[in-house]
């Protein structure tokens, strides 16, 4: 009741004068449990775009509304309807994987309120819904990268795939890539499954080792893949090894030691080497405020899930229907991030650039730039 | 490239085989599947871990700390969890390991995160060692030799020591063995402190060959090794050994040719498992389950 008055006299106050609102813009993500650290990371870009960009065009403010999912399916699904039913939340940016983010979107969709992906890569995600809206790329685009790097810039003709068969995203990424790979007329030797929590890749890595090929695919995290890499350098296999994003973090590095210098992997951005002028600007002001050189790109696609969702209230007359901000976000066309140059279309998914890194010296090195 | 397999799978076999002993001689005595056995052993390589990462301790300090420190976890558990339901039924028992070893995995996650971290491998163990074209590193050798030579001691303990016998005579009836003014609380706890010393070798040689420790490492392997302790007969020390290094072959040998069907390795363990159990129902090495044990 008291919240209702509250609301009555603020619309009242509204309308004699027009003194700015506030608008809640809700935020799932894993901030405990085990992905808290990638969590933290990307919530870190999301807060930090808002402090720099607080208010609307009209002056009215964005405010977040965090809710910690702990990592967890059910917990996102809880924490979407709360913020639609007791927040009033007017979008949402979240989760942090694919199969948290589907429970997120799966509630929204119900309720028509925009959802903003900052990292979810998995193809199927936007497919048939209206409401779920995406600022990474997608594995389909990120295994063609990698296939196309390989076969045209190194000219490597033949690849061993290995497939995590527990995961969705390995499996997604390595069709990709296998139907890339062998269009651009290279050819896949052998395909190995494994299971995530392996640990034991001996057999593995001797099977790659007498099949021979120019290079090897990993889909899959950075547990298992670093402990492939230790195993094939102790049997004297260096070949060329390439992963997605999923070993995108500086845990892969230290886990993987020298077995992972010079392993090759597509990361969403690169501080290094900023793409627009956004970025450098964000990059600097980050640096400032932390006193970090370095900057995550996961920091980078929670800044532009939220200056994406900012954008589109902008564009909006009213910046509370969500309807409006959804389809402005569907027509989000050369916008300038920080972590590159977006357009996102009608099915939600966005067409950027993606980046090739390499491990160097115990560090992710930027390599090349590759656009769709 | 045949042979190379075979190798492969002797060493992981023995990993196995290492942590099946502690699981065989704690059912020997008390007829409990400890399920906290895997947590124990993950606790044994954490606790390497920061000998070696956070201490600064040398390496062989740095096992010696594992080993104490899960042993004493091993009989702590026994003291408070499973020494108060000695005579409570045998499920509730069973229910209490799984307790303990949810206990465990979760107190580390609280404390240490689930990120795994990289654990600090001496250089000398990371040695490849290169033998008529066959590759293997040194620690992945070591392995075998210290399961034997662990196993040794075990079989010495129980058939040539005082202590040994009152072990042997307590998988018989708890109830006589106290009569005959033995205290069999006391000679528990010695198991469980043996079979803790063991899950941290284990513990210690997976975070060598597989350089990470997290807190859920213990579940997978502890499962496995439980598996191998029935296949070869559980209560049977020598049987957990054979069941470790059938467990370890079989995992091999699915990747080596059907690696197709590579992430469905566990499977064929468990398979291998139930079949083993309807031919031969006390596993390869398992004596008749009420007359004799070890």
């Amino acid at each position: 009741m008291k919240k209702l008055a509250l609301l009555a006299t603020s619309v009242a106050v509204l309308a004699s004068s027009s003194v700015a609102k506030e608008i809640n813009v809700g935020v799932t993500m894993s901030m405990s449990g085990p992905l808290a650290a990638y969590g933290q990371t990307a919530y870190e870009g999301i807060e930090f775009a808002n402090s720099l960009q607080p208010k609307l065009k009209n002056g009215d403010t964005v405010k977040l509304v965090l809710i910690d999912t702990k990592g967890d399916k059910v917990e996102s699904a809880n924490a979407a309807t709360r913020l639609i039913s007791s927040d009033k939340v007017v979008g949402i940016i979240g989760e942090l994987t694919s199969t948290n983010t589907a429970q997120v979107m799966a509630i929204a969709e119900k309720k028509q309120i925009p959802v903003i992906a900052p990292v979810a890569t998995n193809d199927k995600l936007t497919e048939q819904k209206e409401f779920a809206n995406r600022v990474c790329f997608t594995d389909s685009f990120q295994g063609a990268v990698v296939a196309n790097y390989a076969t045209k810039d190194l000219k490597l003709k033949t690849a061993v795939v290995v497939v995590d068969q527990a995961q969705v995203y390995s499996l997604g990424l390595a069709k990709a890539f296998t139907d890339a790979f062998t269009k651009a007329g290279g050819k896949i030797v052998k395909e190995i499954k494994v299971s995530s929590g392996d640990k034991d890749f001996k057999a593995v890595v001797s099977q790659i080792k007498a099949a021979n090929p120019d290079m090897l695919f990993l889909p899959m995290y950075h547990p298992e893949v670093s402990m492939i890499a230790r195993q094939a350098k102790q049997i004297g296999l260096s070949k060329p090894m390439f992963s997605g994003d999923g070993v995108a973090n500086q845990t892969f590095i230290d886990l993987g030691g020298d077995a992972v210098e010079g392993y090759m992997f597509t990361d969403f951005f690169d501080y290094g080497a900023p793409p627009t002028q956004r970025s450098k600007d964000f990059i600097a002001a980050y640096a400032k405020k932390t006193g970090k050189q370095e900057m995550n790109s996961f920091v980078a696609l929670g800044a532009d899930a939220y200056n994406v969702m900012v954008d589109a209230m902008n564009r909006c007359a009213n910046p509370e229907d969500s309807v409006c901000i959804n389809n402005a976000i569907k027509s989000t066309v050369n916008f300038e991030g920080v972590s590159g140059v977006l357009n996102i279309d009608k099915s939600g998914n966005s067409t950027r650039s993606a980046v090739i890194k390499v491990v160097q010296n115990a560090k992710a090195v930027y390599k090349a730039t590759v656009n769709p | 490239m045949f042979m190379q397999q075979m190798v492969n799978g002797f060493s992981l076999g023995s990993m196995y085989a290492l942590i099946a002993i502690g699981y065989t001689m704690v059912y020997g005595v008390l007829r409990l599947i400890n399920f906290a056995h895997g947590d124990i052993m993950m606790v044994g390589g954490f606790l390497g871990y920061f000998g070696i990462a956070v201490l600064d301790l040398p390496f062989g300090a740095a096992v010696l700390l594992a080993i104490v420190g899960s042993a004493l976890l091993g009989m702590a558990s026994d003291r408070v969890a499973y020494r108060p339901l000695r005579s409570a039924p045998k499920i509730s028992l069973l229910i209490t390991a799984i307790g303990v070893s949810f206990f465990l995995e979760n107190a580390f996650n609280v404390f240490f995160g689930g990120v795994p971290k990289a654990f600090p491998v001496p250089a000398y163990l990371e040695n490849v060692i290169d033998f008529m074209g066959l590759t293997m590193p040194v620690s992945a050798i070591l392995v075998p030799i210290i399961t034997a030579f662990l196993l040794a001691i075990i079989l010495w303990v129980l058939y040539k020591t005082k202590y040994g016998m009152a072990i042997r005579a307590l998988a018989f009836d708890v109830g006589t063995v106290n009569l005959m003014g033995i205290d069999a609380n006391r000679i528990i706890t010695l198991v469980f402190g043996m079979g803790s010393a063991l899950a941290a070798v284990g513990g210690i040689f997976w975070a060598v060959n597989y350089p990470s420790v997290e807190p859920m490492m213990g579940v997978l392997v502890g499962l496995k090794a439980f598996a191998a302790a029935v296949v070869g007969g559980i209560g049977s020390v020598g049987g957990a050994v054979l069941g470790g290094l059938i467990i370890g072959f079989t995992e091999v040998v699915v990747i080596a040719f059907f690696p197709e069907l590579g992430g469905y390795k566990d499977a064929f363990a468990f398979i291998f498992l139930i079949l083993i159990l309807l031919f031969k129902p006390t596993g390869i090495l398992g004596i008749d389950f009420e007359k004799s044990r070890f």
